[in-house]
């Protein structure tokens, strides 16, 4: 093994290559915490040359990657338990290129996803994938789990604000796919491919995205609703009235986690579900039409009280209600479930589920919340404390499997956002054919014939 | 119990202001303007107190352009009884504020003036000053508790060396920091009530207040940038850098 590191050291400056067992540890998990870290080293290269270099000199002593970002995903997309070496991209950091006339930044793949969205914001333009991780995801990461979020009703995942990628495969080859064309009919469009690779088909080293106008005068609600028939109702009619930007859930379970943790109460009057709405005011007509509609909701019982913010502090006030629930757990370390159906399927789903739940997890405190206008629920069982982990899991892992029972009759998928990294691999098949697993096999060995890119993640090779 | 509560409306908190270019004041088209942070608080103090039953009546007071009655009725909305607009052009400066108060005080004779600390605009810090001075009453400045017993206002003041406690005979002035509370959220359904609620409209200029500018504004400017931080290689490399700067 002694060799290997030695060899690793002649690549990178000593500094950049960290062994050190905090570090170990630090960079060789993510926020799942059930998978012991154990990698063997961790890589911090500053260049696409030297990415290069590392996957070639992974080929050569038949070493396995793992391609890291900001290690904030919930699928253990980015663990090392098997002795890899962790790539970490924080060091490639650099904003590249803007163009105005594109609307494009081109950075490199360590760009956090907040740094990204306030180098557009200097621009006077908007990155609008945005989510509660983005201090600390980066921009490769997103890329890699085609991340979602807070505003994808409006503005879709981060999919569809990738202009264009630059990748190294588990050759050492680098491709550019697309190269920021808004139209390019030749053939296959690769880019699409890495939105979503999960590490698994190369390391991203740069990106191009693209950029919007920002959201005209966001205004923010937030409000109580009776039960899960008036939530979708009143989904139903502020998407027709408003032109939304978001359209959030959470639980009073949920609430009541974010309100330990410092959050502020928004009204008084208590109700087992909540919704946040985020739409634009270009207008005066749009504000009244907000409160028209909530007058509506009101009067046909689907809203029960509601608040709206006053001032941007009040907003980020508002909207730490349904961010701050992930963090609001976190101690607790949950098992998490991200599924995802039709928003058409969503109440038929959901009474399936809730029953399912109701008798499986009898004894669980079972917190749900998410992005219900997409169709996506998060869903966080917490531990009891005195249930050993290992325990926990296991219970979890049963139950899951019933729940993709439930999501194959609804049509849906276990995982709506977070990928499937370890956490779903065992679910991938009730997700998907075998046929289509099997071309995803074959994809791969195109991609990295070695085997060396993050294997074990998404599916056994 | 009368409490009049100043309710100024000033550019966002969280909005990175820009100075015009041509350096006459700062940007305020397509920006956000929200209410003072610190007069937010009082009318919360107000509120509280009403809610107490301390007091009766709340009355938000508003000086400046036709279009703050959006503004206004947001305070309406949060719980005032009523709101005074007083009309100008543009904002007064705190004497003129000053003096417009007094005036409104002999009208509504209440028992109690609620104002912020200062206004996040100009940042003066003088409005509550001068009209406790202009109406001969006790003043309470940068509250960060406030007791009302016995026709007296027990105030608990934030300064330098920790906290200080005064009583102040009412009416008196009081100026609010920033951890008197914490001011609700705006309800919906108290925005649809707070339409029928009643905006008094008074013209500035039949209040019959010297509105002389007593401040002139010679020039707007941003604050210089920061230039960016640079990386040395080691110690001696930062010993080298500060010798360079002529620091060490
Ligand atoms: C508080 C909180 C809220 C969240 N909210 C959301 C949400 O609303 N929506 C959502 O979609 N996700 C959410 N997430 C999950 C997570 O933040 C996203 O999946 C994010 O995109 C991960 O980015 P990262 O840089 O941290 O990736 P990592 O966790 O480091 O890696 C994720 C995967 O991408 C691969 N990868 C990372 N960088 C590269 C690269 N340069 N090249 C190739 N592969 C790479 C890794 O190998 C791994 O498989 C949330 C997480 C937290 C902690």
């Amino acid at each position: 093994m002694s060799d290997v590191l030695a060899s690793l050291r002649h690549l990178l400056p000593s500094e950049r290559v960290l062994t050190e067992p905090s570090d170990l540890e630090h960079y060789g998990r993510d926020w799942t915490r059930q998978y012991p870290p154990a990698p063997l080293a961790v890589a911090l290269p500053e260049s696409v040359e030297e990415v290069q270099a590392l996957v070639r000199w992974a080929v050569e002593q038949n070493v396995a990657l793992v391609p890291s970002g900001g290690r904030t995903g919930l699928s253990g997309g980015a663990v090392a338990m098997h002795g890899e070496v962790v790539v970490s991209m924080q060091r490639m950091h650099r904003i590249l290129d803007f163009d105005p006339i594109d609307r494009t930044l081109t950075v490199e793949a360590g760009v956090i996803t907040e740094t990204l969205q306030q180098a557009a914001r200097e621009k006077g333009l908007y990155y609008p994938v945005d989510f509660g991780s983005r201090g600390s995801s980066q921009i490769g990461g997103n890329i890699a789990t085609n991340a979602g979020g807070i505003k994808v009703i409006r503005y879709g995942l981060t999919r569809d604000w990738l202009a264009g990628v630059k990748v190294v495969t588990g050759t050492g080859e680098v491709l550019e796919c697309n190269r920021g064309l808004v139209k390019n009919a030749t053939g296959y469009d690769l880019r699409h491919l890495f939105a979503g690779s999960e590490g698994t088909l190369g390391l991203i080293v740069e990106a191009t995205m693209r950029l919007t106008d920002p959201p005209r005068a966001p205004q923010v609600m937030v409000m109580a609703v009776p039960d899960m028939d008036s939530l979708m109702q009143a989904f139903a009619m502020f998407r027709a009235r408003l032109p939304l930007t978001a359209f959030e859930f959470f639980t009073d379970k949920a609430l009541a986690h974010v309100l330990a943790h410092g959050g502020k109460r928004p009204f008084d009057s208590e109700a087992p579900y909540y919704v946040l709405v985020e739409y634009e005011t270009p207008d005066e007509a749009t504000s009244e039409a907000a409160l028209a509609a909530f007058e509506h909701g009101a009067e046909q019982g689907w809203l029960i009280d509601g608040v709206m913010a006053q001032s941007e502090t009040q907003a980020a006030e508002l909207w730490h209600l349904r961010e701050g629930i992930t963090e609001s757990l976190a101690s607790r370390t949950p098992y998490k479930n991200d599924v995802s159906v039709r928003v058409s399927r969503v109440p038929a789903f959901l009474a399936d589920m809730q029953a399912l739940f109701a008798r499986e997890y009898p004894d669980f405190e079972v917190v749900w919340y998410g992005h219900i206008g997409d169709g996506n629920l998060h869903i966080s069982v917490l531990r009891p404390e005195a249930m050993a982990m290992q325990d926990f899991v296991t219970e979890c892992g049963r139950v899951t499997g019933m729940l993709c029972e439930v999501l194959q009759r609804h049509g849906g998928s276990i995982s709506a956002e977070h990928g499937v990294g370890l956490l779903k691999k065992p679910y991938l098949d009730t997700i998907r054919t075998p046929a289509e697993i099997e071309l995803m096999r074959q994809m791969k060995r195109v991609f990295d014939p070695h085997g060396i890119l993050n294997p074990g993640k998404l599916f056994d090779s | 119990m009368k409490i009049l509560v100043g309710y100024k409306r000033v550019v966002d908190y969280n909005v990175r202001v820009q100075v015009k270019p041509d350096g006459s004041g700062v940007a305020t088209d397509g920006v956000k303007l929200s209410a003072n942070p610190f007069d937010d608080i009082a009318l919360e103090e107000a509120l509280r107190l009403r809610e107490k039953g301390v007091a009766e009546e709340v009355v938000i007071v508003g000086i400046g352009p036709a279009d703050l009655t959006a503004h206004l009725r947001n305070g309406l909305a949060m719980g005032a009884n009523r709101a005074i607009h007083v009309t100008t052009d543009g904002a007064p400066q705190p004497l003129t504020a000053a003096r417009t108060f007094l005036k409104l005080i002999e009208k509504e004779s209440p028992d109690l003036v609620i104002l912020g600390k200062q206004a996040i605009d100009d940042d003066a810090n003088q409005t509550g000053q001068m009209l406790a001075a202009l109406w001969g009453r006790p003043q309470a400045t940068f509250a960060s508790e406030l007791a009302i017993a016995d026709g007296k206002a027990t105030v608990t003041r934030e300064v330098d060396a920790g906290l200080e406690t005064i009583e102040a005979e009412l009416p008196a002035v009081i100026t609010t920091d920033l951890r008197l509370n914490e001011p609700r959220f705006i309800k919906l359904p108290d925005i649809m009530k707070a339409k029928s609620k009643p905006i008094d409209v008074i013209e500035f200029d039949s209040l019959g207040v010297d509105s002389g500018d007593h401040l002139k504004t010679a020039n707007y400017a941003p604050p210089p940038k920061r230039s960016k931080g640079e990386m040395v290689e080691d110690a001696a490399g930062l010993v080298a850098a500060l010798k360079q700067k002529g620091l060490l």
